[in-house]
């Protein structure tokens, strides 16, 4: 159950003995790691793909891969994956001490207002979206 | 301290993560090839499905109660357990994982905390950071934690932790458990001590401790003092060497093919290899076995075994291969249809001790060169990348498994599917 890491890391230049070290030799550092910037706790973090454009202006096209971390509380305003009434959903998390709402952020749906009578659940908070630049012409 | 964290109804929690329409719904996993049910939710519980039931009998009961029925899928699994076991690595400074969906946790060090709150900031934490319900034993002892954890699951449920902070704590769940129900009794200790009126643990803790020994050797003096709060039982922070290695499946379908279970034999020999290089072993004997579907009882059935010695012990792919296709031509019979060929190593011992046979002709080194070879390709390609030719390409044997659900976590193009 080990995981690899994929990071390549980078390597001295030199192994002659002769001639004039790399002057860059003392001032190499480990290249950026995007799984490192992207996901800041890799338990937690699930990736999943969102299909519909009912988030499209939140920057969320159709095949937009979502990283969900499920550690984080979620707050007023984050895009949160929920469960509700048994379904998954991505929207905008709108809350107030006494109530809730799911935000779209596509005109053409309406935004959901949680009733007690509704089951809803965060699943997960979206940390971060991965787009394709060839998936957002729905965009335009 | 200890405490023994399990999670509740694993294989169908993690399903269910997945799924969550699934909530309330009885949900059942079943075994390698769809044979039986390895796994249930409460509510399957509830509808009578016992564990280990062959997946046929129950199909009446599947469409009645509308049970969602998952073939095991252990790649995800093996990913969330391991999530659990690291997440739970960071509470304390010791851990042992004690199974795919249990560990130890070592709170000796810990003492100055309030190990209630710790127990219900394990189980929040799981629950919420990885999506999966633990129950928490606490305990002075392995054995007293174990019983922790199921007096948890049993008259907590709710709360999913029980913490014997004290002997009037202990007492409870002493009297409450049953000897059948203690960690480590089989069903004969259990019977013998049944039939001298030590029905309870609390009945155990209170017989002299001579008596368990003599009647249950060493191992019942160790329980013994377990129950009475002495931690007698080591800690395993690394996984010992197993003693025995197998791999044995059913078909997906009966076969009579002598050449399907040629390759069948190889590609389990060769994953029991794999097995043996990984922990540093080599195997004095191999056992090789095949069955018959003795459910059906209109065929003819036939099931044999045979175990061939190693002139040295081995743990060379092609060698074992060798030996196995050997015993299967031994025991092979035409005219049945077979529905399992297993592989088993017998004999382990680590391979630094191995004594080569004087009349050895293999150049064991370079062999040994080559298969560590083998095995980083298949690391890197992925497993049976190379491989030994009898293993065949098709695995035209391969494993039933009509309800498997994604890999989410660990293959990109399984990944959930969120309809927005």
């Amino acid at each position: 159950m080990k995981r690899t890491e994929l990071l390549e890391l980078p390597y001295y230049t030199v192994k002659v003995k002769t001639g004039f070290p790399s002057p860059a030799n003392d001032y190499l550092e480990e290249r950026i790691d995007l799984n490192k910037e992207l996901i800041k706790h890799p338990l937690s973090t699930f990736i999943v793909e969102s299909e519909g454009d009912s988030m499209k202006d939140a920057f969320i096209p159709p095949k937009a891969k979502l990283i969900i971390d499920r550690s984080l509380k979620p707050k007023n305003g984050d895009i949160v994956l929920a469960v509700i009434n048994g379904e998954f959903t991505v929207k905008y998390l709108k809350k107030n001490p006494f109530k809730c709402w799911l935000i779209p952020a596509n005109k053409k749906y309406k935004e959901i207002e949680v009733t007690p009578e509704m089951e809803m659940q965060v699943w997960g908070v979206v940390t971060a979206i991965i787009v394709n630049p060839n998936d957002t012409r729905c965009m335009l | 301290m200890y405490a023994l964290v399990d999670c509740n109804n694993f294989y169908a929690s993690c399903e269910r993560l997945f799924q969550p329409k699934l909530e309330n719904r009885p949900v059942v996993v079943l075994s390698n090839n769809d044979g039986c049910t390895i796994a249930r939710s409460d509510e399957a519980k509830a509808i009578g499905i016992e564990m280990g039931t062959p997946a046929f009998e129950l199909e009446d009961t599947f469409k009645k109660y509308n049970v969602a029925v998952f073939s095991s899928n252990y790649t995800l699994y093996g990913d969330l357990s391991d999530r659990v076991m690291k997440t739970l690595a960071e509470f304390v400074p010791k851990l042992e994982v004690y199974s795919i969906d249990e560990a130890f946790l070592d709170m000796s060090e810990l003492v100055y905390k309030d190990l209630a709150i710790l127990g219900m900031d394990i189980k929040r934490t799981i629950q919420h950071n990885i999506g999966l319900p633990v129950c928490v034993g606490i305990a002075t002892t392995k054995t007293l934690a174990k019983m922790a954890n199921r007096y948890a699951k049993k008259k907590y449920k709710k709360l999913g932790v029980f913490y014997a902070a004290n002997q009037e704590l202990v007492n409870e769940m002493l009297l409450f458990t049953g000897v059948e129900d203690i960690w480590g009794i089989g069903r004969q200790y259990a019977a013998l001590l049944k039939r001298n009126g030590i029905h309870t643990a609390m009945d155990v803790t209170k017989v002299p401790e001579e008596w368990m020994r003599s009647q249950m050797t060493v191992v019942g003096q160790r329980l013994w003092n377990e129950l009475r709060g002495t931690p007698s039982i080591e800690w395993e922070y690394e996984a010992p060497a197993k003693k025995n290695i197998c791999t044995s499946r059913s078909f997906g379908k009966l076969t009579g093919d002598k050449s399907i279970l040629m390759e069948a034999a190889s590609n389990y020999t060769a994953a029991c290899a794999v097995k043996l290089r990984n922990q540093y072993s080599c195997a004095k004997a191999i056992n090789v076995f095949i069955n018959t579907n003795h459910h059906k009882t209109e065929l003819p059935q036939y099931s044999r075994s045979i175990t061939l010695e190693f002139e040295t012990p081995s743990n060379l792919t092609g060698e074992l291969i060798q030996y196995a296709l050997k015993g299967l031509d031994i025991i092979y019979k035409e005219g049945y249809l077979f529905k399992k060929v297993g592989i088993m190593m017998l004999g382990l011992i680590p391979d630094d001790q191995v004594q080569t046979s004087l009349f050895d002709t293999k150049d064991r080194t370079k062999n040994k060169e080559a298969l560590k070879t083998m095995d980083k390709l298949n690391k890197l390609l992925g497993r049976d990348a190379v491989r030994m030719a009898s293993q065949g390409f098709e695995r035209r044997y391969r494993l039933r498994a009509n309800h498997l659900s994604q890999k989410y976590t660990t293959n990109i193009h399984e990944i959930l599917k969120i309809k927005n």
